[in-house]
């Protein structure tokens, strides 16, 4: 059945604000409606479009696993008209949440396979819904070796500190590789940029899938490293970000070819973007 | 003897070719008849797409400065009007004087493609057209027909200040007389004999239509923001909604500020797609210009400072 | 179905009465301009016109719609929906431009999320077509499938004959609609009428001037994304203005945003917009996919002639010519089809 009512925002509140680096926050969010925050049921990888009332509307992808509980978390990074209003924002205020949108990363097709998460920079955002559902006590046992490599400009821009140092490090079968761009008083780990130190770890393509998300730039470099690695295709699983109003494949501007990102995406594989117009 | 469209090819084929410039912006033939569209022109092979007539209405000077990081010069092809754009844009210092080769042609006006495309038989190919002083005569393959300056041509053109470019390094054609216009501001004139409320359900009848299509300042060669204040984001000083308030607030916003740089091209006026009389606010600006200051049109000659633009210290307002 | 008679002298009377009956929108002279309006009678309404300036597309998407009104003070917040559409008739639409309405719809009625606004105006109107007397320099109608006579998409369609309008009943809708007035769609013996149509429409294919084929093109697009066509005069003579894609009787992108009219309430907006805009796909870190001319030209022509096509088996052009006519540097989707045409031959 289609959604005919898909443009009218469902009433939601902030119950919850995470302060992740200088300019991104985390936002905790939870349906006045409790029927609607129980049938809700979001996909990792999906995304919403959160209303600032006065402000208008504006695509962010839950950061969430649905694993996880009845709530959504939506991480921030302050870039723009809406999202500045979002961080002057405080627990208790409302919000306006429609969704959830988009394809979502394939779960089903992972099953059995040891998955390689690369992310650069605030795309730990997107990814992390998937990294929460692979990760959770109901579906671990469904999945292999799930290593996490993530690069951000400098120690503060370090998105999920605690997940990254602390709750994902802990779960049997894990490894997580971090990374900034430049050396910084107080930090123990790799320096370099992202798709050298994937060249440095060099993970093997068999029974693995990689789930690869950054910046443009980014996705660009870090899939010509993953081919070089002898990863096939279809093997490299990405999610792509563009302007977006209606998130329901009508408004017109996230096309990519004959694609809409927000309805045929955001998700793809690198075998689907190679079919698509290098225009993301 | 050449016409002057032979005479334009073989200018742009000597710069292209002695490599004084690397790109000729001129007329060609359009998909109609009655319609010329610019042509961009890098090798001198191309040049024969060049051609002139009283259907080469766009201002090509607003090209210029989409050139102004090629590493060769641009060469330009301008009416008497055009003409004032390309020194309102080195007072504006938006292009490089060393960069630009100025093609000036006088212009005997320009016709209304439109009211031309309606008499004319569809299908036609146009042959030649001759220019009898008061009236052009379209020669095609379907006969030939008459068209009075008085009833075809743009508005702007039976009103023209600067047959002849103000500024050209090379002219092609002869020099057209100068006529000084009693009437320029008749219709302004006539508007400002209306009452504060007739005046307002003027515009307003006009400033409801608009689309927004931002035509108008996407032509406008004094248009040269980098970032337009009615694209801004952050914070939003106009809203995309289309209503009589947002869009009276974008055209009165847009004619103050082309004010006193506004080199009456009349482009905004000939591209609006709802008909919208855009000319006649900044005409109303050109006239109080001239009363209050003295004030010729901008671009008019080269150096000109506006009025409403430069400072003197003798200024008779205090707060100055 | 079937087929009646209006006599050219009940024109007036139907459209009062329709007037009183519907929300009326029909085309009316705008000082030099032709639009659809909401009319309140036959007086306003001008039906000898050869192609409307804008088309009667914001019938079904005006150019400002309020989706909601909101009233939001941090802590509470309220949303208030419009009303569903009222019933509407849209009269004297030319047949490049009903088609055209069949193009907006798989785009809003789609198979995930459907459109209210849409679908509540969609089912609450007839859509009486009248067929073109005329063919413009500028048409093109026959090279996208159809044709100034064609009645696909309209409930009614009405066909000027010398004194009389023939009147072919299409739908269901239309079939309602004759019944109501019948007092004024005549039952009569309409054969010879019907010969006359097949011959106006016959006369009137024989008078287009634009050549144009697609035959091939989208094949061509199918391959090739990267054209050197694309980087010629089109991008460099473009001025990124709306008006194509405001007065394309198929375009349908849209933005959305809000609208305050203060002490805590405002309206949610969606209005057209256009993918000639830069700020468009401009991202609000900085990113643009489309950053120049030559990305959202040929973005612009490969969605009418490949992408539209791709998605909703339909060509995204009805061949109305408005583009061509108003573009302010001509550019002509119908040159660009036969330049991409030869590139297809030659390659």
């Amino acid at each position: 059945m289609p959604n005919p009512t898909a443009l009218t925002p469902y009433p939601a509140t902030i119950t919850k604000i995470d302060v992740e680096a200088g300019d991104t926050k985390t936002f905790t969010v939870v349906f006045d409606d409790p029927e609607i925050m129980e049938n809700f049921g979001n996909q990792p990888g999906q995304v919403c479009m959160l209303s600032a009332f006065g402000e208008g509307e504006s695509t962010i992808s839950i950061t969430s696993s649905p694993t996880r509980g009845k709530f959504l978390e939506f991480c921030v990074r302050r870039v723009g008209r809406l999202t500045s209003v979002l961080h002057q924002m405080e627990v208790g205020q409302k919000i306006g949440v429609r969704g959830p949108y988009g394809n979502g990363f394939p779960y089903e097709m992972m099953k059995g396979k040891d998955l390689f998460f690369i992310g650069g920079g605030s795309a730990l955002a997107p990814i992390r819904s998937l990294i929460d559902y692979v990760l959770s006590d109901q579906y671990r046992s469904d999945y292999g070796r799930v290593e996490i490599l993530y690069g951000a400009r400098s120690m503060d821009d370090v998105l999920f500190k605690s997940d990254l140092a602390e709750r994902w490090p802990a779960i049997q079968n894990t490894k997580i590789y971090t990374t900034i761009d430049r050396p910084e008083e107080g930090w123990n780990g790799h320096v370099g940029f992202v798709p050298p130190f994937i060249e440095e770890v060099a993970p093997t393509p068999e029974n693995k899938i990689v789930i690869l998300a950054g910046p443009p730039i980014l996705i660009k470099l870090g899939l010509a490293v993953m081919e070089k690695l002898g990863f096939k295709d279809e093997q490299i699983i990405t999610t792509l970000e563009m302007r977006m109003k209606c998130c329901l494949g009508k408004c017109g501007r996230c096309n990519v070819g004959s694609k809409f990102i927000c309805v045929d995406g955001p998700v793809f594989s690198l075998a689907q973007l190679k079919e698509m117009p290098p225009e993301y | 003897m050449m016409n002057l469209a032979q005479q334009l090819q073989e200018q742009a084929k000597k710069l292209l070719e002695e490599k004084k410039v690397d790109l000729v912006i001129g007329f060609g033939q359009g998909t109609e008849l009655a319609r010329n569209t610019p042509v961009f022109i890098d090798s001198p092979e191309g040049v024969s797409a060049l051609t002139w007539g009283p259907f080469c209405a766009n201002n090509l000077a607003k090209y210029l400065s989409d050139y102004n990081n090629a590493p060769g010069g641009t060469a330009v092809v301008v009416k008497g009007c055009d003409a004032r754009s390309v020194n309102r844009l080195l007072d504006d210092n938006q292009i490089l004087r060393e960069k630009v080769v100025v093609i000036g042609v006088p212009c005997p006006g320009q016709l209304e493609w439109q009211k031309v495309s309606a008499e004319i038989k569809p299908g036609s190919t146009l042959k030649e057209v001759v220019d009898n002083g008061d009236s052009y005569t379209v020669k095609t393959d379907s006969g030939d027909y008459s068209f009075s300056k008085k009833d075809y041509l743009l508005h702007r053109c039976l009103v023209c200040e600067n047959p002849n470019p103000v500024i050209s390094d090379i002219t092609i054609g002869k020099e057209l007389p100068v006529k000084n216009y009693e009437e320029r501001f008749a219709e302004v004139q006539d508007l400002e004999k209306l009452a504060v409320n007739e005046k307002s359900a003027y515009w307003d009848k006009q400033f409801t239509r608009c689309l927004r299509c931002y035509a108008c300042r996407n032509v406008c060669s004094v248009c040269t923001c980098e970032v337009c204040v009615f694209d801004q984001m952050m914070p939003m000083w106009v809203s995309k909604r289309t209503n009589l308030s947002e869009n009276t607030a974008f055209h009165i916003t847009r004619a103050f500020h082309v004010a006193g740089r506004c080199v009456d091209c009349g482009e905004c006026d000939r591209v609006c797609p709802m008909d919208i009389p855009l000319r006649k606010l900044n005409v109303k600006i050109h006239k109080d210009l001239g009363d209050l200051f003295n004030s010729p049109t901008p671009g008019t000659e080269p150096g000109l400072i506006s009025p409403l633009g430069g400072f003197s210290p003798g200024d008779p307002e205090e707060f100055m | 179905m079937e087929s009646r008679v209006v006599n050219k002298g009940q024109i007036s009377e139907l459209l009062d009465k329709l007037a009183k009956d519907y929300n009326l929108f029909a085309p009316v002279k705008d000082e030099t301009m032709t639009l659809f309006r909401r009319v309140s009678g036959a007086q306003d309404v001008l039906l000898d016109y050869n192609n409307s300036d804008i088309s009667p597309k914001g019938c079904f998407l005006p150019q400002n719609e309020k989706t909601f009104s909101y009233m939001y003070t941090g802590d509470s917040l309220e949303i208030n929906k419009p009303e569903g559409a009222q019933k509407t008739v849209l009269f004297g639409a030319r047949p490049c431009d009903i088609k055209a309405v069949l193009t907006f719809d798989p785009v809003f009625e789609g198979v995930k999320f459907g459109d209210e606004y849409y679908s509540s105006k969609r089912e609450n109107s007839i859509i009486i077509g009248l067929s073109c007397t005329k063919v413009l320099s500028t048409c093109f109608c026959y090279a996208m499938g159809g044709g100034p006579c064609d009645i696909t998409g309209s409930d009614l369609l009405l066909t000027e004959i010398g004194d009389k309008y023939y009147v072919e009943v299409i739908t269901e809708k239309g079939q309602a609609l004759v019944d109501a007035y019948s007092q004024i769609f005549a039952k009569q013996d309409t054969a010879q009428l019907a010969k006359d149509k097949d011959e106006l429409a016959k006369k009137l294919s024989g008078e287009f001037v634009r050549k144009v084929d697609l035959t091939g093109v989208k094949e061509l697009m199918d391959n090739n994304f990267e054209l050197p066509y694309w980087s010629g005069d089109d991008q460099k003579k473009c001025i990124s203005c709306g008006i194509c894609t405001y007065v394309c009787p198929t375009c349908h992108c849209f933005d959305i945003f809000d609208y305050t009219t203060g002490d805590f309430t405002g309206d949610r907006i969606r209005c057209w917009d256009s993918c000639m805009y830069p700020e468009y796909t401009l991202e609000a870190g900085g990113h643009n996919p489309r950053p120049t001319r030559k990305e959202r030209i040929r973005n612009r022509f490969m969605h009418k002639i490949k992408y539209h096509l791709d998605r909703y088996n339909m060509v995204g052009c009805v061949g109305c010519g408005r583009c061509v006519i108003k573009c302010p540097v001509n550019i002509d989707i119908t040159k660009i089809i036969n330049d991409l045409k030869e590139v297809a031959q030659n390659a």
